[in-house]
């Protein structure tokens, strides 16, 4: 979700290619950093900026899980301090008067031999889920529907959507990358895509707030037959 | 006593601050002249991105990077729009001239009579971009026109510019100017991704899927933010292979791979 470092690319957070979603009334703020669970975004008090900064109409997007579920992690927490520190999010957030969205965490690439996708964060993501329905807080599945993004591309062609490098082909990683978590430019649109699917289905009022463009007045050619139009500025 | 040291210790770092200044690159201005596929985009029409604009994050801080290029422009309308000479007053020795154009010069349907630059004016143009550069004791580099996403039925990267990358080869070779084939290294790219991975290099959108694009969109020639920086990579490494001195300012990370130990 973070804002990578020029030197990371092309790692990219999907708030990144999110913020070209919203008309000029919407200005997002990215607290989100690597490495954080809900425990550390606590601790670092990155979270006590949100709450010292957040205003009655606002949104806070809560998306954690990759750090919190993996036991030998430093930032790691317990499924029920998982909880408990959402609950400290949603209830904060809804004190100030402003909209808590809960997201279950971005999938990782995983198959199995078969060429299925396999969740990582299913336990997590799940509390992510109770948590939304006991506490009736919109809730956008990203796990879910970007496990079946990578699915519909499959083990090898998925790829595209993480920071996948091979040797040389990039400055910033002259030994390559094969990160299975992180995302490449396209996969981070992706999946603020789906976040946008997710504000849209769940007729939240920020929903309103998306840019409107009138429909492009370019045709829709067959790459084979039709000369494409070239853009003109 | 104390003090005579303290002042050596400050004259030492002084030397050594100066033999850092000296060693220091010239800053040098990187030109990048060409169409569409280059050029820079506001955030209004992302994800649509010119190869130029994931370029400029791959250079030391000697380098600065000047965008100059235009959508739909050829070489003859770069020229006639009065583009090309404000460029050319601002040269100082040292910098470079990276000129990718074809597109919009090749394009010899009627519809596009307003850019179409025969083939014979397409290479006396570029000529004019090598000479000019040089007289300014800075450095051309002619690139090929990027390939076009257009698969035949056997699966197939069909070649989309024949004949006018064949001609930025052409004046290359003959001006002995460093010429980055684009073309056909971004054809074996989307070749060896295949059609489904290849297309995600392209403005291919689903409805919905980005707000500046309310209905399906699907452009064969103009990058997304993925496949521009694909083609920067290209180009970045076709600058290596020319062994061209700006090859130096690139940035040299150290980003070890990434290895998920919950995945692996």
């Amino acid at each position: 979700m973070s804002i990578k470092a020029v030197k990371a690319y092309p790692e990219t957070g999907w708030g990144m290619p999110f913020v070209n979603f919203f008309d000029s009334t919407v200005t997002v703020t990215n607290y989100a950093q690597n490495g954080r669970s809900t425990k550390t975004f606590i601790s670092d008090k990155l979270w006590q900026k949100i709450a010292d900064n957040v205003k009655p109409g606002d949104y806070v997007i809560i998306q954690f899980g990759h750090n919190d579920e993996v036991p030998t992690k430093a930032a790691a927490t317990t499924e029920s301090q998982f909880k408990e520190n959402l609950l400290l999010f949603v209830n904060q957030t809804r004190a100030k008067q402003a909209t808590p969205i809960l997201l279950t965490p971005t999938a990782r690439r995983k198959f199995d031999s078969t060429g299925t996708v396999v969740g990582t964060h299913d336990v997590y993501a799940a509390i992510v889920r109770t948590v939304a329905a006991e506490q009736n807080v919109a809730m956008i599945d990203v796990d879910k529907e970007s496990q079946a993004l990578i699915q519909k591309y499959g083990p090898e062609d998925s790829k595209i959507f993480y920071d996948y490098l091979t040797p040389g082909e990039n400055p910033n990683y002259p030994r390559g990358n094969s990160d299975d978590t992180h995302f490449s430019e396209l996969g981070a649109r992706k999946i603020a895509s789906i976040v946008l699917a997710g504000i849209r289905s769940q007729k939240l009022e920020l929903a309103d707030r998306i840019v409107k463009k009138p429909a492009m007045k370019m045709p829709v050619p067959t790459p084979t037959t039709t000369p494409m139009p070239y853009e003109k500025n | 006593m104390k003090k005579i040291n303290q002042y050596r210790i400050l004259l030492l770092s002084a030397l050594i601050c100066l033999s850092f200044m000296v060693a220091a690159p010239k800053k040098i201005k990187v030109y990048l002249v060409g169409d569409s596929t280059m050029c820079l985009y506001p955030a209004s029409r992302a994800p649509l991105t010119g190869w130029g604009m994931p370029f400029a994050n791959y250079f030391d801080q000697s380098v600065t990077i000047e965008n100059v290029a235009r959508g739909g422009r050829s070489t003859r309308t770069f020229l006639s729009e009065n583009r090309w000479q404000p460029v050319l007053d601002s040269l100082h020795a040292g910098d470079y001239v990276l000129v990718q154009f074809g597109h919009n010069d090749e394009a010899n349907q009627p519809q596009y009579a307003d850019r179409y630059t025969p083939l014979p004016d397409f290479k006396t143009n570029l000529a004019k971009f090598i000479t000019d550069t040089r007289s300014k004791q800075a450095f051309p580099i002619l690139i090929t026109p990027v390939t076009k996403i257009n698969f035949d039925k056997d699966g197939k990267a069909k070649e989309t510019h024949v004949e006018y990358s064949a001609a930025v080869l052409e004046v290359g070779a003959q001006y002995n100017v460093p010429v980055i084939d684009l073309d056909l290294k971004s054809r074996e790219l989307i070749q060896q991704m295949g059609p489904k991975a290849a297309n995600m290099l392209y403005m291919m959108l689903d409805a919905g899927e980005h707000p500046n694009y309310p209905t399906a969109y699907r452009d064969n020639t103009h990058f997304n933010d993925f496949g521009a920086r694909k083609m920067a990579e290209i180009v970045l490494n076709g600058l290596k292979e020319q062994h061209v001195e700006l090859a130096d300012r690139i940035v040299k990370g150290f980003g070890a791979p990434t290895v998920n130990p919950q995945v692996k």
